[in-house]
């Protein structure tokens, strides 16, 4: 396999991105103080890659076109630390059989406000694999949209929030537009410090959707006794032949767990710790990648 | 070693443990026997220091000190170890990896540094062999869709990893088949030396024909109404209770 030296574009003052392919075309314009990227991806023997790099100097908005032509392969990953105002706004399509991978584990600093809005269309055989995660600030909020177009699409996606005094809303909506349409979505959080997380999760599966797998599972973990996690399941089919699994918990910690770590002689905090590592690591399998895996494991030791 | 006077303990608004004494030397193997209900693992509970066991009055040293003023955790790094009648699952995270944590939060309390991950692997293959356990368990999330047999092990396990003075074992060798129970008794028999005391619950003599006590306590009601020998074990299994 050939290798490719990652070359930096420097977009703005406080945007740069990183990419290791010349199978990428990338256009920016900058029109009142908004960064717009325009972003196609064609087929490569190395699956192409993009890394967003912030300075951090400034609050910024971005807003993005990204094509990927039939049997693309693009990660997108963005693992900044935010201490600045951020909005996204990106909008795929994506060709047949093309694969879209994005990544993102993100820190915001507390006193700022963060979104992030996605609208992906996809289309026969095209696979787009969705992965967040955030630790919320004043708020955050995370919403995307999903059109599975034609038959065969597939959407995989996880959302971890592991939140401490703050604020973070998730909505995720999944339209299933064509037959033998595959999306499979988790999300977890866990909240300390009086924060609130909600995420509300709507499946819709059109008439003429048959052979339809959806499965979504959400799941919280409360800390502390002031916070709130708020999981909002919503179901929309319209057709018999579906395959699908949805559930939603939240909770305490398990006290008898707790108690058999400490009788192995784990602190409190520790063993709050090794519960929450164990809770959010049922996520991480998911992501296939070990590269990536290893950063999202990562996140969560860092952050719990 | 341990001394526990006038124990008295409510769990539930329910008082279990009824002006309960017991003596442990150092060095010295005891055997609780008692029909179900009793409060056997109610006392180890209390003594590992169980959320909602109400200790009501009475008194628990440990080597000198007062147990029941210690937080769970303190007790353990202290030498207490409990092996549970029904051991918890903890999904998410392996066996390997709970293993080094708490080898690791022992060493810390110590002031040693963490384990070497190679010394650990090396400890745990050894371990693990003599209790016949598969290293391929330890990749799998703690107790986690383990048999019950399984369970009982890794519980054994783990008293063997963290080196404590007392053991406290409840029910152990229920769950585990007859090799099985050979297998861990020979273990735990490894583990016996003058100065490490055990408590041994269990309701059966075959365990106790493996692990020789030298005391045996009939349990009934919250506290201790008999003590002997091994040949009230004897008795026991072939009399029973009434
Ligand atoms: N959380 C609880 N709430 C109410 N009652 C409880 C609770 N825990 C224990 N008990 C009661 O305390 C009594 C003693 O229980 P314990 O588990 O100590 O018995 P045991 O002697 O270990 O029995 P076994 O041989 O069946 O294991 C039982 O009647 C049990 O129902
Ligand atoms: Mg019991």
């Amino acid at each position: 396999m050939k290798t490719l030296t990652p070359s930096i574009m420097e977009l703005t003052d406080n945007f740069s991105i990183e990419t290791n392919s010349m199978d990428l075309s990338i256009s920016h314009e900058i029109i009142n103080d908004e960064l717009k990227l325009k972003i196609t991806a064609n087929y490569s023997q190395i699956p192409s890659r993009i890394k967003l790099i912030s300075s951090n100097r400034s609050n910024f908005k971005i807003i993005a076109d990204i094509y990927l032509n039939e049997n693309a392969t693009l990660e997108i990953i963005d693992e900044n630390d935010y201490i600045i105002d951020t909005s996204f706004i990106f909008k795929s399509f994506l060709a047949s059989r093309s694969v879209l991978e994005l990544y993102r584990f993100n820190k915001f600093q507390s006193d700022t406000n963060n979104s992030f809005v996605h609208t992906c269309n996809m289309s026969n055989g095209s696979i787009f694999k969705d992965f967040n995660f955030t630790n919320g600030s004043d708020f955050t909020n995370n919403e995307t949209k999903i059109n599975l177009n034609e038959e065969n699409a597939k959407y995989v996606g996880s959302g971890v929030v592991m939140s401490n005094s703050s604020k973070c809303e998730n909505n995720l909506e999944i339209r299933h537009l064509s037959k033998s349409a595959v999306s499979d979505c988790s999300f977890k959080a866990v909240t300390r410090g009086s924060s609130n997380v909600s995420f509300k999760g709507k499946v819709f599966v059109d008439e003429n959707c048959s052979n339809t797998q959806s499965n979504q599972i959400s799941k919280g973990l409360l800390i502390d006794e002031e916070s709130k996690i708020n999981l909002t399941p919503i179901l929309e089919i319209n057709n018999d032949d579906v395959v699908c699994s949805h559930g939603a918990a939240s909770g305490k910690a398990d006290e008898e767990v707790l108690f058999y770590l400490a009788s192995r002689g784990i602190s409190k905090s520790e063993a709050e710790r090794i519960y929450i590592q164990g809770f959010l690591s049922e996520f991480i399998e998911k992501i296939e990648d070990a590269e990536m895996q290893a950063k999202g494991q990562n996140f969560i030791n860092e952050n719990c | 070693m341990l001394e526990i006077k006038n124990l008295n303990v409510t769990v539930e608004e329910k008082q279990i443990l009824k002006n309960l004494n017991l003596n442990i030397g150092k060095g010295e193997v005891h055997a609780i026997m008692g029909p179900n209900g009793s409060g056997k693992s109610t006392i180890a509970h209390t003594l590992a220091g169980k959320p909602n066991y109400n200790v009501d009055s009475g008194e628990v040293n440990l080597n000198g000190e007062d147990l029941l003023s210690k937080d769970p955790y303190e007790r353990s790094l202290n030498g207490l170890f409990l092996a549970f009648q029904y051991p918890i699952e903890l999904p998410g995270v392996t066996n390997a990896s709970y293993l080094k944590q708490i080898v690791n939060a022992h060493r810390k309390s110590r002031k040693e540094t963490p384990i070497d991950a190679g010394e650990f692997l090396k400890i745990l293959k050894e371990k693990s062999k003599l209790l016949d356990i598969p290293m391929d368990m330890h990749s799998r999330f703690v107790n986690a869709g383990f048999s019950g047999g399984e369970k009982k092990k890794n519980e054994v396990l783990q008293m063997d990893l963290l080196n404590p003075s007392l053991i406290i074992m409840d029910e152990t060798d229920s769950g585990l088949d007859v090799d099985a129970l050979k297998t861990t008794a020979d273990a735990i028999n490894k583990l016996r030396n003058d100065e490490r005391s055990f408590i041994i619950i269990t309701h059966y003599l075959r365990l106790l024909e493996y692990i020789e006590p030298d005391y045996v306590h009939v349990f009934q009601n919250g506290s201790v109404i008999e003590t002997g020998d091994k040949t009230l074990a004897s008795r026991i299994d072939q009399e029973g209770y009434s």
